[in-house]
């Protein structure tokens, strides 16, 4: 009794179906689908695809929620460290602008990648300070932390970098191992001023690349006569050692090492931000697509469910009559 | 008129207070500080740092760093500090003979410095406890 029903709908619908909306579903699917007068082959080709991308958005957000751990831990470390360079502000100020013959570019950067544009702005605004900063009798010379900008410079810029140093945070990072990499630049690298190139961390989705500058000893000296305020410094009695320059030289090396503390911790925090972020647009990228692809895959079941039916009851209406 | 005193390491604010004098150990020996002291940028040596708040002493070990002293402002940059209510006695002294049998066991000139700076860092959170009890 059904099947003489669905016998009797099957004739009923044997005609219309075979109008347009097989043939267009047919056509659009012809990409996807193998030679034309095939059935059903590639609901298993989307199937594979929409596994794929179900699993790289599984690691997406695995990624994502790593970044966000890692980024609570070191924020806290960051901030503290914030305090250090204040007072240094405070006593030598800061002054990007000087005049100066030799200058070393210290460009932080990361070792991983998939951290959205950091990288690629501080290799950027460290390109520019060397283009600023050259010209007749000026030197500018690169010292690199992190293997991301080591890449990138190493291209075009490679006689001009003295220094690189990979693997920083392979131990979580801690002041003495910052200071004796500041001592090891200070002692390998001969400079009238160091330009510290890093992104500022200033929430979890703004990164402000900075520039930090710390004077040498002998800079310093020209510019108190200046004036400014770093002829203010004149007005604090030295103590603790036995020239002035002696004091004025360990301070420039302790500058230089807290503000390098500060600068790659703050590095590390924006890298930790930019691929959160950038990790979750690749997961909601990922999601659209797996809703693209359930459409792609139900319409391309659906025809092929037809087309099976069709050719049923096609056979049946052609034995019987 | 009371002195503001703030003691900063790279990993952390240790003191941030009003304090009524301090006495810091520089390179060229100890120096009192009272409030509208002349002011003073010099460099901290390993040492004490002794605080007066109120006829109560507070001491605390510095490992080396800088101090400004601004008006009535002071800001101590260290690489560490510890109050000397942190430091656990038994364990400061195991660390002094750990760091005095460093030193005689210490070959060439850079494992003798370091062994030196290890032992003066010891000894000074030893003195830290022993100031506190006295």
């Amino acid at each position: 009794m059904a099947m003489a029903a669905l016998r009797r709908e099957g004739r009923r619908f044997a005609t219309p179906l075979l109008s347009s909306p097989i043939r267009s579903s047919l056509i659009s699917h012809s990409q996807e689908q193998a030679p034309n007068g095939v059935r059903s082959i590639s609901t298993q080709v989307v199937r594979n695809r929409m596994k794929s991308v179900k699993n790289i958005q599984k690691i997406t957000k695995a990624m994502k929620m790593v970044a966000a751990s890692k980024l609570r831990a070191i924020q806290t470390r960051a901030e503290n460290s914030r305090g250090l360079w204040q007072p240094f502000t405070a006593l030598l100020g800061d002054s990007p602008s000087v005049n100066v013959k030799k200058s070393v570019i210290v460009t932080v950067s990361s070792d991983k990648g998939l951290c959205g544009g950091i990288n690629s702005t501080s290799v950027k605004i460290s390109r520019i300070l060397h283009k600023l900063s050259s010209g007749p009798e000026k030197e500018t010379k690169y010292v690199i932390l992190g293997e991301k900008a080591k890449a990138q410079l190493i291209r075009d810029s490679k006689d001009d970098i003295s220094l690189s140093i990979t693997e920083l945070q392979k131990n979580p990072l801690n002041y003495s191992q910052v200071s004796v990499l500041a001592d090891d630049i200070l002692k390998n690298v001969e400079f009238d001023a160091l330009r510290i190139v890093f992104n500022k961390f200033h929430s979890v989705v703004q990164f402000m690349p900075t520039v930090s500058t710390v004077l040498s000893p002998e800079i310093v000296e020209r510019e108190a006569e200046a004036g400014g305020k770093l002829g203010e410094l004149d007005s604090y009695e030295i103590e603790g050692a036995e020239t002035k320059g002696e004091v004025l030289q360990n301070l420039a090396e302790f500058q230089f090492s807290c503000i390098l503390f500060n600068g790659v911790l703050e590095n590390a925090c924006s890298e930790q931000g930019a691929r959160m972020s950038a990790m979750d647009s690749s997961s909601r990228n990922a999601g659209d697509m797996l809703d693209r692809l359930t459409l792609t895959y139900n319409r391309t079941r659906q025809a092929s469910i037809t087309t099976e039916l069709i050719e049923i009851i096609s056979g049946a209406s052609a034995l019987e009559g | 008129m009371t002195l503001n005193l703030c003691v900063l390491t790279p990993n952390r604010i240790v003191w941030d207070s009003e304090v009524k004098e301090i006495i810091l150990s520089t390179n060229s020996g100890q120096i009192g500080v009272l409030p509208n002291h002349a002011p003073i940028a010099t460099a901290v040596d390993i040492g004490i740092l002794r605080i007066r708040l109120n006829d109560q002493w507070v001491t605390m070990a510095l490992m080396g760093g800088f101090a400004r002293i601004g008006n009535n402002k002071i800001t101590i940059l260290v690489n560490d500090a510890e109050k000397s209510s942190d430091i656990d006695p038994e364990e400061a002294q195991q660390t002094l003979e750990i760091a005095e049998a460093n030193l005689s066991k210490a070959e060439g000139k850079r494992q003798l410095i370091e062994a030196n700076l290890s032992l003066r860092r010891a000894r000074t959170r030893v003195e830290a406890i022993n100031m506190l009890s006295q």
